[in-house]
């Protein structure tokens, strides 16, 4: 620093002396040539024609002070930085320019190094292993596991050293007067050991305490021990959680969860070896497992084929039994239940992945086109210094020299452009990762690290050699002889140069056009999402959800009475049009996939075809529909008749219908759902509601009148979800909810309130999130590719002056002279617009998985982004033509 | 346009400008536009030296310590630098000079069968 200082002092001082001696020169052969006769003002005129750029002289001259190499890198910078500061408009935007390509790289670069290239935060993460079951015949490639399959496999598996079961909740955790409602998970035995993660307090939990009947623990996260305890002492202490005093063992370190679930508290998992029978066929669990040390996923997976295999056999199931017997689909085999294995982190990265590169690719585009911008403007500064360059040249400085000379100023410019990138990117990551949080995961482990920044210099370094390249590639077409001819010499080379510039145009043209269909392809998808019809009205309707503690609300009976109450209340409130209770809120809801009997149907034994089994069950009020507004298209709604003792009756979607009962009524059939019931008798067909999200085909749902459930078989009503049709405002409405719910059970916390729009914002949340973020880059890329157009056609029409001037004179009109201008710009247009049609009909198909409803080469969108995109050259082409109309042609001609 | 022909300048600059600056500066010190003067004036109008060259060129020479320079006051009262040959100036020159003697011997001896110059 210090050396550096002294340097510059010096050199200032010196840099003075050079000036005075300079001006000295202009001074004296001022007055020579006012001796010989000229006018002082020519006199001044001539003596500086003379001399030439005085700060170029100055310049070159400084350049033989320092030593010949040493120096000479700092030196070639300090030019670069002084060349720049000379002119600030250029050096603003080209760093602007820059800082947009680079920020918006380093962004999602930042996302896509904490979300996929990141390891998990565990010990050995690659060891971790994500095991799940599929149901190929009934089209659930992704599906729980049941607790056997989970006791078994644990048993018999031979690649795992640790294997953990797990399922989330929510509990209420604090006392009856003000209860916390909270993500919770059950784990088994072994389940915190698999990851390899200690608790930073206390212990993990002992086998003794995951089997039926055991004392009551739980495990705080580091979070909820420091929000809710304030970081006191709590273990061996006694915590109310779901009004249970439990006594808490252990707190796990900070951050530690599974699958981004958000775990608050952790709770065993009670299982029972002994209870096989009763658990066979629940599926619930999530199953994570450490491979044992060398082994890796793959032998884990032929290994796999091996147990498939034999599973069946292993649990007594005859082998060679009909495939499609009842039980057999339950117990793990190679055909129709599959188990299978994901890395952890793969799983959790999942489809964003895809997404997330695409983005990337995207922003690169941007970048691409900034480059094409900078290369194209550092290549007219190169016009406009020909004279400098040809001096520099003449000096001796070598092809080398000038080679450091635009290297460097590049240089600076792409470093200044990456440092303020780097800025942007982080304001824009901010942004991003709030927006984003609930549609990327591992949102939380998303920062600006060191990788990300040796990413965004190592970008910005390699911006500068591309776009420093331009003028180099023009230095050697022209040979230092033709460099050195006067300025007035400018007819030669400039095909090639206006070739190259050109080029660059419909470069930038092309990629922006690319990226523009792509978000065009994306907003039309997300557009077709939003107007999707789920099966009901969303207008004014507002849920929550509420959890009864099944201590206090022991049976189905106790619940019913509760949530008729609460519809009750809630109905009478003025302003209140109806309300209604449901166990799965659409329009996405966790599949159910419950084994159903359809009396008269026999699924096919090779497992083809339907199965005995149906996606979503749903036990409803008996209002559901009316305050629903879900249509009922045949037969009739639950109605006054079909109380708890009455015969039970049940309605089934449309899908439902076409499937079981193809050109025939439903009316009248049976059905046993869950099993091994009573009959249940079909009284109606509902529309169909979406419940596995709004861009999924609508599974099979049948409903049940919630006071009728206790026919049915296991299903809890505890976690219900409340709707409210209301012309009264959300936040209108909350107080009065809250007091009904206080008044009913002021031990109940109300859950996640919010408008049904809120419910379907989330469900496409995702989608809703790339469409912004390509629109925004796409915009970017547009406005770049504009500017380029613009810059070049209007240098062109500057370098034209003369000629349009010559035209003008001999009688060309100013509606001729623009459309020449313009003809050239739309030219250019045109063949980017062909060459990015075409890149985009090659490249969309990548990401057809995230289009919806929409074609990779949807006509109407490429056609209208052709349209659009011309619409915009003709935009920045019609400045400069109009500026070429006002070319005065005395003035042009006089001009040079 | 009154200037010399271009490449003419060129093949000046490159190589004998120090030659020349040294050896102008043989007649005693001078200032930067002096010697422009100068050499145009004993060139009989041929050499025309850039500012733009000269400048450089002498910064060259002075790190090189083949010239000194001080600020001294000219006829007309004004502030001037004035560079002056040193002792290695003086050597250099005798060293440049009889180089480029030699070239011009070798050029001359390339031409000598005779045949008519191309150009006036």
């Amino acid at each position: 620093m210090s050396l550096l200082g002294r340097l510059f002092n010096t050199r200032a001082h010196r840099d003075a002396d050079l000036q005075a001696e300079l001006a000295g020169h202009l001074e004296m052969d001022m007055r020579a040539r006012v001796a010989r006769g000229e006018s002082p003002a020519d006199a001044r005129h001539h003596a500086q024609q003379d001399f030439g750029s005085t700060v170029t002289v100055r310049e070159v001259t400084t350049d033989m002070w320092s030593g010949e190499h040493m120096h000479q890198i700092i030196q070639d910078f300090r030019h670069a930085v002084r060349s720049l500061a000379r002119v600030p408009g250029f050096t603003a935007i080209a760093i602007l320019t820059l800082a947009l390509g680079i920020g918006a790289n380093t962004a999602i670069f930042s996302v896509i190094n904490g979300v996929i290239l990141r390891p998990l935060p565990y010990p050995k993460p690659e060891q971790l292993v994500y095991i799940n079951s599929q149901f190929p015949t009934l089209g659930f490639s992704q599906f729980w596991m049941d607790p056997v399959e989970f006791l078994e496999f644990r048993e018999r598996n031979q690649s795992f050293q640790h294997v953990g079961a797990y399922t989330t909740g929510a509990v209420n955790v604090g006392t009856d007067a003000s209860p916390q409602r909270v993500t919770s998970a059950l784990v088994s035995a072994g389940f915190i050991e698999t990851f390899g993660v200690a608790p930073v307090q206390g212990r993990a939990f002992t086998a003794d305490e995951t089997v039926p009947n055991s004392p009551l623990v739980g495990i705080l996260s580091y979070e909820l021990w420091q929000t809710a305890f304030g970081g006191h002492p709590v273990v061996g202490t006694q915590v109310q959680i779901d009004g249970v005093p439990r006594t808490i063992v252990g707190v796990m370190p900070r951050g530690f969860d599974v699958h981004d679930q958000g775990v608050k508290i952790w709770l065993p998992l009670r299982l029972d070896p002994a209870q096989t029978a009763q658990y066979r066929g629940s599926h619930y669990l999530y199953l994570i497992g450490r491979l044992k040390d060398g082994a890796t996923l793959q032998r884990a997976r032929s290994e796999l084929e091996t147990l498939l295999a034999n599973w069946p056999a292993a649990d007594g199931v005859v082998t060679g039994a009909v495939p499609g017997a009842p039980g057999f689909i339950h117990t793990p085999n190679n055909k129709l239940h599959r188990v299978q294995y994901a890395g952890l982190q793969a799983d959790m990265v999942g489809s964003i992945g895809k997404a997330l590169w695409i983005l990337q690719a995207a922003v690169v585009v941007v970048l691409l086109i900034a480059c094409a911008n900078l290369a194209n403007l550092l290549l007219m500064r190169a016009e406009t210094r020909q004279k400098e360059l040809a001096l520099r040249a003449a000096l001796g400085a070598g092809r080398g020299r000038l080679v450091r000379l635009f290297m460097s100023e590049s240089l600076v410019l792409s470093v200044s452009g990456a440092v303020t990138g780097a800025a942007l990117a982080l304001v824009g990551l901010r942004t991003l990762v709030a927006a984003g949080s609930s549609s990327i995961p591992r949102a939380d482990t998303i920062t600006m690290d060191g990788t990300v920044f040796a990413f965004t210099m190592l970008l910005g370094v390699l911006c500068g050699l591309v776009f420093g390249l331009a003028p180099l590639l023009h230095l050697s077409t022209n040979s230092l002889g033709m460099l050195l001819r006067e300025a007035g010499s400018r007819t030669t080379g400039i095909a090639a140069r206006n070739k190259l510039r050109r080029a660059l145009v419909v470069t930038e043209m092309a990629l922006a056009v690319t990226l523009v269909i792509g978000a065009g392809l994306l907003l039309r998808s997300f557009w077709n999402l939003m107007n999707v019809d789920a099966g009901f009205d969303r207008g004014h309707l507002s849920t929550f959800s509420v959890a009864l503690p099944t201590r206090v609300y022991t049976d189905s009976v106790k619940r019913v009475a509760f949530f008729d109450h609460l519809i009750g209340d809630i109905s009478a409130v003025p302003g209140v049009q109806a309300a209604a209770v449901m166990s799965g809120l659409p329009p996405r809801r966790q599949v159910n996939a419950n084994d159903t009997q359809f009396e008269g149907f026999t699924p096919k034994p090779n497992g083809v075809g339907p199965q005995a089994n149906v996606d979503y069950y749903q036990y409803a009020s008996p209002n559901y529909f009316s305050t629903m507004k879900i249509p009922i298209v045949q037969g009739r709604s639950f109605g006054p008749s079909d109380g708890p003792l009455s015969p039970p009756v049940l309605l089934i979607n449309e899908t439902t219908a076409s499937i079981y009962y193809p050109n025939q009524s439903p009316i009248g059939r049976r059905i046993k759902p869950g099993g091994d019931t009573v009959w249940f008798t079909i009284v109606g067909v509902a529309k169909d509601v979406k419940q596995g999200g709004v861009d999924s085909k609508t599974g099979t749902e049948l409903y049940i009148d919630f006071e009728q459930s206790p026919h049915a078989e296991g299903f809890g009503l505890a976690n219900m979800n409340v709707v409210i049709r209301s012309t009264l405002d959300k936040a209108t409405l909350a107080p009065a909810l809250r007091k009904i719910v206080g008044g009913l059970d002021p031990t109940l916390p109300i859950v996640q309130y919010r408008g049904m729009d809120d419910v379907f914002a989330e469900a496409i949340a995702r989608p809703r999130f790339l469409t912004n973020l390509l629109g925004v880059f796409a915009t970017v890329a547009l406005l770049l590719s504009a500017i380029g157009t613009y810059g070049v056609l209007a240098y062109t029409v500057t370098e034209r002056r003369r000629e349009i001037g010559i035209r003008m004179a001999l009688g060309a009109s100013t509606h001729g002279v623009l459309m020449m201008v313009l003809r050239q710009g739309l030219t250019l247009a045109v063949v980017g617009l062909a060459i990015g049609l075409g890149a985009a009909a090659a490249l969309t198909r990548v990401a057809s998985t995230l289009l919806f409803g929409v074609k990779p080469t949807d006509p109407l969108t490429f056609a209208a982004v052709g349209v659009f995109m011309l619409l915009v050259a003709a935009a920045a082409s019609i400045i400069p033509a109009r500026r070429a109309t006002r070319v005065d042609p005395l003035v042009a001609l006089r001009a040079d | 346009m009154a200037k010399a022909p271009a490449l003419t300048r060129i093949e000046l600059l490159q190589g004998t400008l120090d030659l020349i600056v040294l050896q102008s500066l043989r007649w005693g010190p001078q200032h930067g536009y002096g010697l422009v003067q100068l050499i145009r004036a004993t060139s009989r109008g041929v050499l025309d030296v850039d500012a733009g060259s000269l400048y450089p060129a002498l910064h060259r020479l002075e790190r090189q310590r083949a010239v000194k320079a001080a600020w001294e006051l000219s006829e007309n009262r004004q502030r001037v630098r004035v560079y002056r040959l040193t002792p290695a100036g003086r050597k250099r020159l005798a060293v440049e000079r009889s180089r480029w003697e030699q070239m011009a011997q070798a050029m001359s001896e390339l031409f000598s069968p005779p045949s008519a110059p191309e150009k006036a």
